[in-house]
């Protein structure tokens, strides 16, 4: 308040030459004139639903949404309510961005250490793998393997390989875990957890000890060896307590007039195709972070290791990856975020994601409301990425010492 | 050859086994693009490729449009011509001739006369004299400089768009709705328009995003993180359905000028981003001179902050560029026929050609890879010419 004041009793200068009072006016200005257009749109949208009889409001989630969704991670039926069904369809999209981000990083770490390779063969095809992936639209990837997958053989005369696996264009089938009616399955799973998280602060124990004591102690190795033992361990109670193994592992059969495949795991084919394309494509941008972050690690740190005796292989991994890390990783999770939105592309080739079956939905209910709820979706995990990011940041930031 | 490839026993043996798989996969490649692979897929599509639906009976009922399109491309080369004569060799040179060139070689393409008629030939000839009368333009009038080539380039875009949107009355330029306008000349368009636009929009995004004045900085900031948080796909699907509610009922609706707005503000905000990078990446001693030396703010910004800033980050520009071209393939889903969804229509449409999508689908990506690589290839161009990097 003071200042405004001095700022407006100061003879000097007038006012409309005052910096002080022009760079706020004209915020204020440009606020106000933001305000009024973004409220003008709504203001508008608000109008039209009204004249135009136009259903909102979010009472529609409680409803049974009653049209099927195509493959679903989720059980689903159609009497279920739109608020789940947008839940389940916000599984598929979080399943295939999971998947996604795991392969298309180990992919993208793979070709981008092919492309820094003094073998000329290697660097040469990483480099054409990255050029081209990249610079064509995911959309042409997408329909590229999806028409591949539709063009398999039915499953009739579809490939089967060793009897385990069975390729054609419902999709892949293979061999997959599934649980007895001994119904101890969960608790194993549980106890499995467990077993790793064991097997985990063993190792962490065991590599400080040697780290402390310079004794041999060979932290992976029995960190592993104990997470192993203490499944197997539960594995066995569990049998014996449940009367049976409390997982069996599901062969896929030909099954019924039609040959249809039942038992196993079935990755639908549209499936294949999302995650084939995605991961192709982000793995390029992937590859080309990496090389870029391997490269900004000074030249000094590759030849000081190689001069204390360090193999190539044990350069890369000990050395000068780790601090590549510190500039590759913001710019992964930007691509890991554009792999979950870029997975919105899915619907195109026909599997159920967010944007798809929001779409869908709009037809019988309030497009405004369903907006809102994807919009809040997507911004919702690109938070998360960005939280994750951060925390990396304040992680690996350069400290004092 | 013995350091790159057979240095070390584990060298030599990841040379010999990518080699036979590079062997192997040339020998099957090869013998499936020559001998398996059926590409009469891509000429039966023909010019759908290039215009879409645009000259279809009831985009253009009793006359052939594809004249139109034609002579947009026309002044491109034109265009190209001047651009040529003013920078004088180069790279400049090599587009114009290549696209002059390119042009020209399809009025030879052994169609028959039926499907693609004299006219249209001729007219695909004609690049090569409009290429020519560009040069001579530039060379011998006034018009040989910069700022004329960029004018004519803005005036040559409205009257591309004029030609192809047509005039009510005038008997030789029937109105077309943009409804039926598609293939990669919708590509292209888009891709033209969201370049131009979004790079000033993501100009003045990084600069109020930097500012002192807390407001404009406020809203500069939603804006950016909302228009990245959300799949362009997502927001072309609400402009289609949101936009025409603000606006009274009878109002003259535009499903590609809602698209271009949209791709150009999503790919801003990327651009802001970016351009912010460089922004950062300046010594703060360069603004601090240009102050001492008496220049006011915006001088300073124009002409001191922002072209080292935008030098410093060329390439992820143009990384935003060609990632802008790519996106607008996703206009499917608000229903135009782009390239690539009229090939995927045409797929549907005709199960015979089921088993060839992926011939079709190749040679898209081949399409689309031309146009991306030569974008890299001028920003590595320009980059080498602004010696960034060296001083």
């Amino acid at each position: 308040m003071a200042t405004i004041l001095r700022n407006l009793t100061y003879q000097g200068i007038p006012i409309w030459r005052n910096i002080f009072v022009i760079q706020w006016a004209s915020q204020i200005l440009s606020g106000v004139l933001v305000v009024v257009l973004v409220s003008w749109f709504f203001v508008n949208i608000g109008n039209a639903i009204q004249e135009r009889d136009i259903p909102y409001g979010f009472s529609f989630l409680s409803r049974a949404y009653q049209t099927p969704i195509g493959q679903h991670f989720l059980d689903y039926k159609s009497s279920d309510s739109f608020l789940y069904a947008f839940v389940v369809a916000a599984t598929n999209t979080i399943v295939v961005s999971i998947v996604g981000v795991i392969l298309a990083t180990v992919l993208g770490i793979i070709v981008g250490i092919s492309r820094m390779s003094g073998n000329w063969i290697m660097s040469k095809v990483a480099l054409v793998y990255i050029e081209f992936f990249r610079n064509v639209p995911l959309l042409l990837h997408l329909f590229f393997w999806f028409y591949i997958v539709l063009a398999l053989p039915p499953v009739r005369q579809g490939y089967v390989i060793a009897q385990r696996l069975y390729i054609n264009n419902g999709g892949v089938s293979f061999p997959w875990p599934s649980p007895t009616n001994s119904g101890l399955a969960g608790t194993w799973i549980v106890a499995a957890v467990a077993a790793v998280i064991i097997g985990w602060v063993i190792r962490r124990w065991l590599a400080r000890r040697e780290r402390d004591t310079g004794v041999a102690s060979y932290p992976l190795a029995v960190g592993c060896a104990a997470a192993v033992a203490v499944g197997a361990a539960a594995w066995l109670i569990l049998s014996v307590a449940g009367g049976a193994a409390p997982f069996v592992i599901s062969q896929p059969e030909p099954h019924g007039t039609f040959g249809r495949i039942a038992g196993g795991f079935t990755v639908p084919g549209g499936l294949i195709a999302l995650l084939i394309g995605l991961v192709t494509y982000t793995s390029s941008f992937i590859a080309e972070i990496v090389r870029a972050g391997v490269q900004s690690v000074g030249r000094g740190q590759t030849e000081a290791a190689r001069a204390v005796g360090l193999s190539a292989m044990s350069t890369l991994r000990d050395i000068t990856f780790p601090q590549a890390l510190r500039v590759i990783v913001p710019p992964l999770i930007s691509q890991c975020l554009n792999l979950t939105k870029n997975s919105s592309l899915a619907g195109a080739i026909g599997y159920s994601d967010l944007t798809n079956v929001a779409k869908t939905m709009t037809q019988t209910a309030p497009a405004v409301s369903i907006f809102i709820l994807i919009m809040a979706a997507y911004l919702a995990m690109s938070l998360t990425f960005s939280l994750i990011g951060n925390l990396y940041n304040r992680h690996s930031r350069f400290t004092a010492n | 050859m013995r350091v790159n490839l057979f240095s070390a026993w584990h060298n030599s043996a990841m040379t010999v086994m990518a080699g036979i798989a590079l062997a192997l996969a040339l020998w099957f490649g090869l013998g499936w693009i020559i001998l398996e692979a059926n590409w009469a897929v891509v000429p039966t599509l023909g010019g759908r490729i290039i215009i879409g639906q645009y000259n279809i009976e009831a985009a253009c009922p009793g006359q052939n449009c594809f004249w139109r399109p034609q002579a947009a491309l026309l002044l491109v080369t034109a265009l190209l011509g001047m651009a040529w004569a003013v920078a004088g060799g180069g790279v400049t040179k090599r587009i114009a001739l290549v696209v002059g060139g390119v042009a020209a070689a399809f009025a030879f393409l052994p169609y028959g006369l039926d499907r693609m008629g004299l006219d249209v030939r001729l007219l695909l000839l004609a690049n090569l004299p409009a290429l020519a009368v560009g040069w001579a333009l530039a060379r011998y009038t006034r018009l040989g400089s910069a700022s004329w080539i960029a004018i004519l380039s803005v005036l040559a875009f409205i009257l591309t768009l004029v030609l192809l949107r047509g005039i009510p009355g005038v008997p030789l330029l029937h109105p077309v709705s943009v409804i039926y306008w598609g293939g990669l000349m919708l590509n292209l368009l888009l891709a033209i328009a969201g370049i131009a636009l979004s790079f000033p929009v993501g100009i003045v995004l990084a600069l109020g995003r930097r500012s002192r004045l807390q407001i404009v900085k406020l809203m500069c900031i939603v804006f950016i993180e909302t228009f990245r948080g959300v799949p362009l796909i997502t927001l072309l699907f609400m402009s289609q359905v949101l936009v025409p509610l603000a606006f009274p009922e009878n109002f003259p609706q535009n499903s590609l000028v809602r698209a271009a707005i949209v791709i150009t503000l999503f790919s801003s905000a990327y651009m802001a981003e970016n351009i912010r990078g460089g922004l950062q990446s300046l010594h703060p001693g360069q603004v601090e001179a240009a102050r001492a030396l008496g220049l006011p703010g915006w001088q300073t910004t124009l002409f001191i902050s922002l072209p080292q800033a935008i030098r410093n980050v060329i390439p992820p520009i143009v990384g935003q560029f060609i990632s802008l071209f790519k996106d607008t393939s996703l206009v499917y889903i608000i229903g135009m026929l782009d390239v690539v969804e009229i090939s995927r229509a045409f797929i549907q449409g005709n199960p015979e050609y089921l088993a060839n999508a992926k011939e079709l689908f190749i040679f898209l990506a081949l399409v689309f890879w031309v146009f991306t690589y030569g974008m890299s290839y001028v920003s590595r161009r320009v980059e080498q010419h602004l010696g960034v990097g060296e001083r």
